[in-house]
Formats: structure tokens, C-alpha cells, sequence
């Protein structure tokens, strides 16, 4: 309990900042947008408690403005790979015969693939293809969940498909279809509640690979592309001078660090209930 | 009898997903804008447009692009996997050299994060009360974002100690061992959590079980009852793990191999397919998923073997 | 940071003179790129020029001081000499004839002598279209080639330009080795070289060095050639490095695996510069501005933009010093107009714009673009002046600058949206298909003295009906100028032409067909007992004078 407890306190922090992100910009009476070259890499200060950045903005709001890309696609990567995954792994256990065997194989065969090549390759498909406009961010967020949650739902199905099954087959199911319930109620009733706490481990989880695979983009290149700031962007930006701003990259890492190590608290904390 | 048929059924949807995924990795490639002339206008400001269409027809960039994967599966079904585009060189010439660099890297920082993770695994089993310091281990090993940690490592160690070289690989029959110290531990350290967690996982749920508590009521030691009754019954889930792993070992870590300048099979397959070079990727990629498809084979059977339940 | 520093600064000091070698014979390099093929011909990148320069000589190539100089010929032709011929060429169009005649005593690192013969096997074997070369211009206009006797070569152009003395890079190819290999299938000929199958084979290389062993992907290690008849290189052995990620770059210089780090693909100037205030004197920093242009490109069929007030008044809303004194050290030249202040072309009075606000406003209002109410200047009919700005996604530094264009903008009234795509679109799509809205912030590279005719005439902007050749993206259209850019390759008076480029100067800066911004500048880091590096500014690479490196006494 005392993980879960730390995970979400962590996470509420985080979460808690990123939604006050605009209010810091006006208590601090600076526009985390707004470059400033004469206060390149300021050392931490009252109107900027943890210091500027490569173009002098203020490090704190463009983290917590990070915290809303980085949260976001972590989030909603994580929720759609839940949403498919659960829906994958019920109608695979429930259906069972040629529709498991198609899940399943398609599952096997996604977590055979080696994921990072194939993200690259999927990072760098032309967005115009499937009808998103290039070089905007909310495109590149909307590319880089599509492609998180394309290898993301399999982890996610597996787990659904195990736990239904081992309710599916309970005998007050068989009694309960014995008696006319409609398979609908019953998938809703007994099955689902059944799934929650695998699925919502797995969901936890799913949320800390998403901000590590969008910091990894990043690095390569195919990440969320600046003016707006997401963590992977602001490390992989500090990267070049590391060595004479160590802190530009502190910051943004150890955002990362506490986000994931949240989510994975949680995901324990929540397994060992 | 059965475990026969099951390895030629295995084997036969290996053959198809491998199929199925050269024709989705040449499309996808297809699909990325522009191809391996336009990247060549971006390099040489002196070509002009008439150079262009001159290159695309000779390459048969001028093809489309179900005509080309048409003639580059034909080929290969006859054994030949062409040249790779960037490097002008049979594919294999650039292969070889880059596996023998991942499987170096990769093994080492595998087996470390197998070891480590299993031994504090097992600790943590064992002595519920250092399981906190193996969980703060496992969290924060596995949160950190390998580029920070490998660039955090090289200032450390590198730069301002001088201990380690910061990158690159031993030239002139030197060390080799001193060039790998960081780069694998910069991926043990991220790979070290999964074992940790899955052991400990495993154990904590073995060391319940009736028989254990006969094992001891029998007088056997602690050690004994840890590693001779407990461990090979929890090595099943770790085993499956570190199949998954073996898919790594080919497909590199093209972030570390960047960081640390040790081109490997990460980075050729980031720049095979960033540069177009549909040979060299596509024969990268399939050997990756050939040897992920076929560790997890081994894997299943293995565990068929450890595990009579199963079969 | 600070005591971490000291620390290594006295572990440094420790090490030092177990360091220091009696005799310093060997040197490595890094540089940011892998040269993935060997021959010099098919694929034109920086690091295979790089390592070119040291292990292979072009017949010409323009020196550190932007004049064009004989490497392997003895003597550049021209009209005063009588090398260089006015007459009729073959397609009747007025032509030259050009005679080479190679230094004595050339050869291959096999001992074969270097003849005519594998300056014909270059041209043939560039000449016809399977083998695959890169850019063909000078293929095209170099239809005859004579070899008169062993040394002695004569070229026949079908057009005259006034840089006909500098023929490319045209370098010989050792016919003895790849002639067979060639005449056998012209179209396998790119893999069957035997710069890729025979890298270390001596005998395909006639530089100073030679390579002796490569790592793919990792670095080339060259040595001595030892049948080299110029002055002998002062490094028995040179290691060149490749490690793309410029931050682990800057960790092994300053671990001391790597001795120096090139220029030509190196530090960008902001990390040299913090890395030279780290360091002090550890290193020797030299910043050389070079031929590389970066400018926005406008689209003059936007409504406010074809207006020159406007473009003038971008210009003067911008504060480039500044930019250039912040993010890039001051390193960098401010471009008032395509010709580099170190191009024997550049005209000293060209007119600048310098930042003034009050007039960039004064111009913007007389051209009808009035403050709005939310600070965004509109027109009479209502419309924003509103401006998208795209550049290559991914380049750290101009996403720098494009942010702080945005902003300078904004002070100004003009609304900047961002827009960025990687390189493989921006420039086969977006560019070239003339599909960017507003500005594109890029790069030009360019020789000395070079006449911007692909990317200024009318005719050459880029249109479906004619295949989309041309780089006037912008399309930009100027009969004056037109005329002019026609005129200039042909003018053979080294005066006249004077003239004729300051008159460009002069239309450019007035006319703003593109925005200029400033000349690139490569950062060299040597090592403090290295001396004798000419860095050039140019295509050709400061290792073509590799000889010339020496060990400080």
C-alpha cells in the first residue's frame, strides 16, 4: 500500500504542476515561449527557480508544460492500448475457436517484432499518408500514441484473455448461462469487474514505457518537434551542451524518472493489493 | 510425438510472419517521403533534376513499389540478398561486422542484468526485509532514460575521473574489455529490473508452497532450500524473459551504440532505414525477428521440459 | 560542475606527461559522419571528401585562399598562357579547349605511373549514364577528351564559363585496376570497384596517405604512402573517428581519445565556443566562415510577401548581430546578399539592414499592413499579416533561430507560425514542389565566386512541366537580374565581372529576393602542438594540404 500511496503522490505532483503550468507563467510574470538571449542558461534565481534553457525560457514552466505533452501521450497511449487490448482479450476468451486463434497469433507475432526498428520506421512514415498535418505538434503526439498503442494493446490483451478465461470457466458461470443470463450482462457483470486489477496494472505500466519510448524518439530525431516542449525534446535539446549546462538535461531527465518510477509504484502497488 | 508436430507448426508460422512482415517493412519504408535520390540531391548541391531522373531509372527507383518488392522477394527466395545501397558492399559484409559488436555489447550487459537481477531477485525472497532496496533499485534502474544515464556515466567516469574511455572500440589489439565497461552497464542497469522483479515475484510466490515447508521441516539448509527446491521451479517465468531478451541481442540498442560510438546492428538498422537502403533493412530486420521468434520456440520447449503441467 | 572540473583538470595534469610522447607520429581525428562508400565519384558526401582529401588528389581544387590552384596539373590553363582555346565547339555553340599536363613523377601507392589514360577512364566511365556518378554537368559540357601523350590531356567544353580552369573535381581513376571492372558492366561497376572491395589496396590510392584499414561505421585508418613524391606528411599514421552524437564527440576529445576534432564536420559553434571557455588554452580553436548560406527563402505569391517593402521591412525587424553575437559566439558573418565577405567577388558597399524597428513599422504601414487590436498587423481587408516558417525538422540550431525569428517577428506585428518537416521532405516535397507558404529557413552551399543562377532566374523555378528542376523555390522573378545572371558565367574579364557582381549585389540587397541571414563558420579544434591546418570555408576540405600539417617543435 505504501508504494501505491508514493506512486500516486508522485504522480499527483507532477500531474498537479502540469496543470498549473499557466498560472506559474503569470505568478512568475514571464512567457515560457518567449526566448530571451540576452539570459541564456541563468543559473537558478527568484524569477526562475531553476534556471533558463538554450534560449533563455524559464526551465520550470517549460517542464511543467513538458509534464502536459509528456503525461498526455503517456496517458492516452496507455488508455487506448487498455481500451483495445481489454476489448481484444475478452472477445478472444469469450468467442474462443478461429477469432482467439487470430488474436492471438496477431499478439504473438507483435511481440516477436523488434519494436524500436519498427517504431523508427513508423516514426518516419509521412504523416500526410494517413491524413495528418505535418510539422504541427499536435500531429506528432497524435503519431507518436498511434504508434505506442500499435505494439502497446498485446501485453494488455494477453492479460484480459487470461483473466476471462479463468472466470469464463467458474462454475456459477456455467449455472448463470444456464439459467438465461444474457451473454452481454454476464460479460459485464462477472467478466469485467474480473479484469480490472490486471488490466489497470498493465495500464500503469503502459503509461511509464510511453514517456521512456517518447524520450528514446526524441534522441532519434522523430520525437514531438520544439517550440513545443515535452521531456524527451528538452533532454535530447541539452544534450549537445551537456557539459556546460549540466542542468538543462538534469531537469528534464529526472522529470522522467519520477514519472515513470510513479507508474511503476503504482502498477506494484496496485498488483500487491 | 506431439512435441514434433508442434515444432514443424511453430516453425511453419515463423515462415509466415516472416513473410508477412518483409512485405509491411518494404511498404512502410515505400511509404516514408521521399527515396534514396532525393536524400543524395539534399547531400550534393551539384546534381541537378535531370541527375535525378537519371539515377532513379538506373537504380529502378522509377518501378513501382510492388514491382520492386516483387524482384527484391525473388531474390531472395534464390538466396541472394543483394547489396546494401549505402555502403555499396554485399549485405552480409556490413551484417557480420555489426552483429559481432551488438552480441558483445548486448551479451555482456544481458548476462550481468540476468545475474544481477536474479540475485537480487532471490534476496529479496528471501529476506523480505531488503525487498525495499531491491524494489528502489529495480524502479530506478528502469525509469531512467538509457541516453541520461549513458551521458551521466560518461561525464562521471570518462570526463572528469578518467577512468574509462568514453566511447568508441579498442584499436590495435588494445583492451577491448576497458570499451565495453560503460556501454554495458549503461544497459544492464536498465535491463537489470525485469529479472529482479520477475525473481522476486516468482520466489516470494514458490517459498509459500507446502512442499518447501517439508523441504526445511526436513532439515535441509537455507541455501539448499533457496537454490536446490525454490529456484528451479521459479525459473520458468525468468526463462521466458530472457527469450524475449534474445531478440535484442541481434537488433542491438541503436541509443547506446549512438551514445558510445560502437556502430551496432541498432544503429545500422536506424540508418538502413532512415537512409532507404530496403536490402540492408529488410535482411536486419527479418534476422531480428527470426531470432526473437525462434528464442521464444526454444523457450516454450524448455519450459515444457521444466514444467510436466505444461505439456 | 565546478570541483568535478578541478578534479579532472589535476587528474589531467597527472596523466599529462605519461601522455607526452618523445616523437608525436600518429594523429586522430573525429568527425560527426562514416564515409559509407570509397569512391570518390558516386555519392558526394563530406566525410568521403574528408578522407579523400588525404588519400586522393583532384587534377584542381580551390585553395584555403578561394583561388583555384593546380593540385596534379603543373600549370591552370588560361587564355593568357594559350592553355585555354576560344573556338567553335562540336554543337556549334561558342566553346574551349583546355590543356593539362600532369606534374612528373605522379603515381599510384603501387608505383604505376599516373597518365592521360586514367583521366580518359574518369571521364568515360562519368560520361556514360549506367555507371551511376553523381552530378554530370561537367561530363556534359566536356565532350572530348584528347589524351596528347602520357602526361598531357586536352578537354574540349561546349560552352565557355569564366571558372573553366577549375574542372570540377575531376581526379584521375586508376585505369590499371578498375578499367576491367568497369568495361565488364558498366551498371555493376558501383559495387564491384575496388574502392569497395579492395579499400586497403595501395594501388588505387595517390595521396600523401593511404588507407590501410577500416572499421565500418567506426573510423578509417590511414599511413603513409610511401610512394608519394610530394613533401612527406609529418604523421606516420592517421585515425579518423566517427562519433555522430556530438556531446560523446566532446566527451572524447576532452577523455583525450581523439587528438583533434575537423571542422568540416564538427562542433556546431555554440558547444565549441562553451567548450573553449571550459577548457582555455587546452585546445587551439579556430572559427573559419565558410560558403555555407543561411537565408529564408520567400514564396513571392504570397499576398504581403511579394511586396519588397515588406520583405525589407522583415529584414529590418530582425535583429541578426544579435542573433549571431548570442547564439553563435559572434562567430559568424552577417550576409548582407549571397557573395561571402571573403569571395574575391564581394562588393564592401552593399547595402545592409540593419535592426530598426521605427522603420521596419514606418515601411509595414506605408504598405498598408495597420496594427490590429491583439498587436498582429492586418490590412484593409481584414487579413493577418501572417507568415509560416519552416525549416528542416531535427537541426537543433535553426529551430534555435527559428524561435527567436518568431519572436523578433512578433514585436514587429507579424504573426510566425512554425512549421517543421525532416530534411527528406522539407527539401524532395516541400521545397521543391514549391509547396512552403511563407518562409523556409535553409542553407546554400556553394563554390567561390559562383553565379546564383539555378537559384535565382526565372527560369529556374520549379515546374511540373519541366520536372520540377530549377531552385528558385520561391519564385522569384527579375528581368534585370535575369539578364545579368546570363551574362556573368560568360564574362572571361576578371574586372568586368567585378563589376557585374556588384551590380548583383546591389539588386539582391535592394530587392531582398531572399532574406539573408549569415554565413555558416566551421569550429576547428587542434591540439595545441599541431600546426600548419589551412581550414578552407569551401567544398574542398582542408586535408587536400594534409602534407603541410606539422608536429610543433
Amino acid at each position: 500500500m505504501t508504494r501505491l500511496r508514493l506512486g500516486l503522490l508522485l504522480l499527483g505532483l507532477l500531474a498537479g504542476g502540469a496543470l498549473a503550468a499557466p498560472l506559474l507563467g503569470l505568478w512568475l510574470g514571464h512567457d515560457s515561449g518567449a526566448p530571451d538571449l540576452f539570459n541564456r542558461y541563468a543559473a537558478p534565481s527568484a524569477a526562475h527557480p531553476l534556471g533558463t534553457d538554450d534560449l533563455g525560457r524559464d526551465l520550470l514552466t517549460r517542464l511543467l508544460e513538458g509534464a502536459r505533452v509528456s503525461l498526455a501521450v503517456g496517458i492516452a497511449t496507455a488508455l487506448a492500448a487498455a481500451l483495445i487490448g481489454t476489448a481484444a482479450g475478452i472477445l478472444a476468451a469469450w468467442r474462443g475457436g478461429f477469432v482467439e486463434a487470430l488474436i492471438m497469433r496477431l499478439a504473438d507475432g507483435l511481440l516477436a517484432l523488434p519494436a524500436l526498428p519498427l517504431l523508427v520506421v513508423l516514426a518516419a512514415v509521412d504523416p500526410a499518408v494517413i491524413g495528418l498535418p505535418r510539422g504541427e505538434a499536435v500531429s506528432d503526439m497524435a503519431r507518436i500514441i498511434i504508434i505506442l498503442t500499435l505494439f502497446g494493446w498485446v501485453g494488455v490483451a494477453r492479460l484480459a484473455r487470461a483473466a476471462a478465461l479463468s472466470v469464463l470457466a467458474r462454475d456459477h458461470i456455467r449455472a448463470a448461462r444456464a439459467l438465461g443470463v444474457t451473454e452481454a450482462r454476464l460479460l459485464r457483470r462477472h467478466v469485467l469487474p474480473a479484469l480490472a486489477a490486471p488490466v489497470s496494472v498493465a495500464t500503469a505500466l503502459a503509461v511509464a514505457g510511453a514517456i521512456l519510448a517518447e524520450s528514446t524518439l526524441s534522441f532519434l530525431g522523430l520525437g514531438i518537434a520544439p517550440p513545443a516542449p515535452s521531456w524527451g525534446n528538452m533532454l535530447a535539446n541539452a544534450q549537445e551542451l551537456v557539459f556546460s549546462a549540466p542542468m538543462a538535461a538534469v531537469w528534464p531527465g529526472l522529470a522522467i524518472l519520477a514519472a515513470v518510477a510513479g507508474c511503476t509504484l503504482v502498477a506494484d502497488g496496485l498488483r500487491a493489493r | 510425438m506431439a512435441g514434433a508436430a508442434l515444432i514443424l507448426r511453430r516453425l511453419a508460422q515463423i515462415a509466415i510472419t516472416l513473410a508477412i512482415l518483409s512485405f509491411a517493412a518494404y511498404m512502410l519504408i515505400g511509404l516514408m517521403p521521399g527515396d534514396p535520390i532525393d536524400l543524395a540531391l539534399i547531400g550534393d548541391p551539384r546534381l541537378t533534376a535531370g541527375d535525378a531522373a537519371r539515377l532513379r531509372a538506373l537504380h529502378g527507383l522509377d518501378q513501382p513499389l510492388l514491382a520492386r518488392y516483387a524482384a527484391w522477394a525473388a531474390s531472395v527466395l534464390r538466396g541472394e540478398f543483394g547489396y546494401s545501397r549505402l555502403f555499396a558492399v554485399p549485405v552480409a559484409d556490413v551484417l557480420w561486422p555489426a552483429l559481432r559488436s551488438s552480441l558483445a555489447l548486448l551479451g555482456g550487459a544481458l548476462a550481468i542484468a540476468a545475474t544481477g537481477g536474479v540475485a537480487l531477485g532471490v534476496l529479496a525472497a528471501a529476506r523480505p526485509r531488503s525487498a525495499g532496496f531491491v524494489d528502489a533499485i529495480a524502479v530506478i534502474g528502469q525509469a531512467m532514460p538509457s541516453f541520461w544515464l549513458g551521458i551521466l556515466l560518461i561525464i562521471l567516469f570518462a570526463v572528469t575521473l578518467g577512468w574509462l574511455p568514453a566511447g568508441g572500440s579498442a584499436e590495435d589489439g588494445g583492451s577491448a574489455l576497458r570499451f565495453l565497461v560503460l556501454p554495458v552497464a549503461t544497459l544492464a542497469i536498465a535491463n537489470v529490473a525485469a529479472y529482479a522483479r520477475h525473481t522476486a515475484a516468482a520466489m516470494t510466490a514458490t517459498l509459500t508452497e507446502p512442499w518447501i515447508r517439508t523441504a526445511r521441516a526436513k532439515g535441509a539448509s537455507r541455501t539448499r532450500v533457496l537454490w536446490r527446491h525454490a529456484f528451479p521451479n521459479a525459473a520458468v517465468p525468468i526463462l521466458t524473459l530472457a527469450a524475449l531478451d534474445a531478440g535484442a541481442l541481434v537488433s542491438g540498442a541503436v541509443v547506446t551504440e549512438t551514445l558510445f560510438a560502437r556502430p551496432g546492428m541498432g544503429k545500422l538498422i536506424f540508418d538502413a532505414i532512415m537512409g532507404n537502403d530496403y536490402n540492408l533493412a529488410l535482411v536486419a530486420l527479418l534476422l531480428v525477428a527470426l531470432v526473437t521468434m525462434l528464442a521464444t520456440l526454444a523457450a516454450d520447449l524448455a519450459q515444457r521440459a521444466l514444467d510436466p503441467r505444461l505439456a | 560542475m565546478a570541483p568535478a572540473l578541478r578534479l579532472a583538470a589535476a587528474l589531467l595534469a597527472l596523466a599529462g606527461p605519461a601522455l607526452a610522447q618523445p616523437a608525436r607520429d600518429s594523429l586522430t581525428i573525429g568527425i560527426t559522419q562514416y564515409p559509407s562508400t570509397f569512391h570518390p565519384n558516386i555519392d558526394a558526401m563530406v566525410a568521403k571528401s574528408y578522407v579523400a582529401g588525404f588519400t586522393l588528389r583532384p587534377l584542381t581544387a580551390y585553395a584555403p585562399d578561394w583561388q583555384p590552384t593546380c593540385l596534379f596539373c603543373e600549370t591552370l590553363p588560361t587564355i593568357e598562357n594559350g592553355l585555354a582555346v576560344r573556338e567553335t565547339a562540336a554543337n556549334g555553340r561558342p566553346g574551349l579547349r583546355l590543356t593539362y599536363r600532369l606534374r612528373e613523377g605522379l603515381r599510384w601507392g603501387d608505383g604505376t605511373p599516373i597518365t592521360g589514360e586514367d583521366l580518359r577512364f574518369a571521364w568515360e566511365a562519368g560520361r556514360n549514364d549506367a555507371t551511376g556518378f553523381g552530378a554530370a554537368e561537367f561530363y556534359r559540357s566536356a565532350y572530348e577528351l584528347i589524351v596528347v601523350d602520357a602526361r598531357t590531356i586536352t578537354l574540349r567544353f561546349d560552352k565557355v564559363t569564366f571558372d573553366f580552369a577549375s574542372v570540377g573535381d575531376f581526379k584521375p581513376l586508376p585505369a590499371h585496376v578498375d578499367r576491367a571492372r568497369w568495361e565488364a558492366d558498366p551498371r555493376a561497376y558501383r559495387t564491384r570497384t575496388a574502392y569497395d572491395t579492395e579499400t586497403t589496396n595501395p594501388a588505387i590510392w595517390n595521396g600523401p596517405y593511404r588507407i590501410a584499414a577500416v572499421q565500418p561505421g567506426a573510423g578509417v585508418t590511414l599511413e603513409r604512402n610511401p610512394l608519394w613524391g610530394g613533401a612527406a606528411p609529418a604523421f606516420r599514421r592517421i585515425q579518423i573517428r566517427t562519433v555522430e552524437n556530438t556531446a560523446a564527440l566532446e566527451a572524447q576529445l576532452l577523455a583525450g581519445q581523439i587528438d583533434m576534432i575537423a571542422g568540416e564536420l564538427g562542433l556546431p559553434i555554440d558547444q565549441a565556443a562553451a567548450l573553449q571557455r571550459r577548457t582555455g588554452d587546452r585546445f587551439r580553436f579556430e572559427y573559419h566562415p565558410g560558403l555555407i548560406y543561411e537565408h529564408l527563402d520567400i514564396n513571392h505569391d504570397h499576398p504581403a510577401l511579394g511586396d519588397r517593402r515588406v520583405r525589407q521591412a522583415l529584414l529590418m525587424a530582425l535583429d541578426r548581430a544579435q542573433i549571431v553575437a548570442r547564439l553563435f559566439d559572434g562567430r559568424q558573418p552577417v550576409a548582407h546578399s549571397s557573395v561571402n565577405p571573403l569571395d574575391p567577388m564581394h562588393a564592401e558597399d552593399v547595402r545592409q539592414w540593419p535592426h530598426d524597428p521605427a522603420r521596419a513599422a514606418a515601411l509595414l504601414d506605408e504598405a498598408g499592413w495597420r496594427r490590429g487590436p491583439d498587436g498582429i498587423r492586418r490590412n484593409a481587408a481584414g487579413d493577418r499579416l501572417s507568415i509560416e516558417l519552416m525549416t528542416t525538422a531535427g537541426n537543433r540550431s535553426r529551430e534555435q533561430v527559428q524561435q527567436v525569428l518568431q519572436a523578433q517577428w512578433r514585436a514587429a506585428g507579424i504573426e510566425t507560425r512554425i512549421r517543421n518537416e525532416p530534411p527528406r521532405v522539407f527539401f524532395a516535397e516541400t521545397l521543391s514542389r514549391r509547396r512552403f507558404q511563407g518562409a523556409a529557413l535553409f542553407a546554400w552551399i556553394s563554390a567561390p565566386e559562383s553565379v546564383p543562377r539555378t537559384t535565382l532566374h526565372s527560369d529556374e523555378i520549379p515546374r511540373a512541366e519541366r520536372n520540377w528542376s530549377g531552385q528558385n523555390f520561391g519564385g522569384y522573378r527579375n528581368p534585370e537580374l535575369d539578364a545579368l545572371l546570363e551574362a556573368l558565367p560568360e564574362e572571361l574579364d576578371p574586372d568586368e565581372r567585378r563589376q557585374m557582381f556588384a551590380r548583383l549585389q546591389a539588386i539582391y540587397s535592394r530587392e531582398l529576393p531572399v532574406l539573408p541571414l549569415w554565413f555558416r563558420s566551421d569550429a576547428h579544434i587542434w591540439p595545441t602542438w599541431l600546426e600548419g591546418v589551412r581550414p578552407t570555408g569551401h567544398l574542398n576540405p582542408s586535408t587536400l594540404w594534409a602534407e603541410e600539417w606539422r608536429v610543433r617543435p
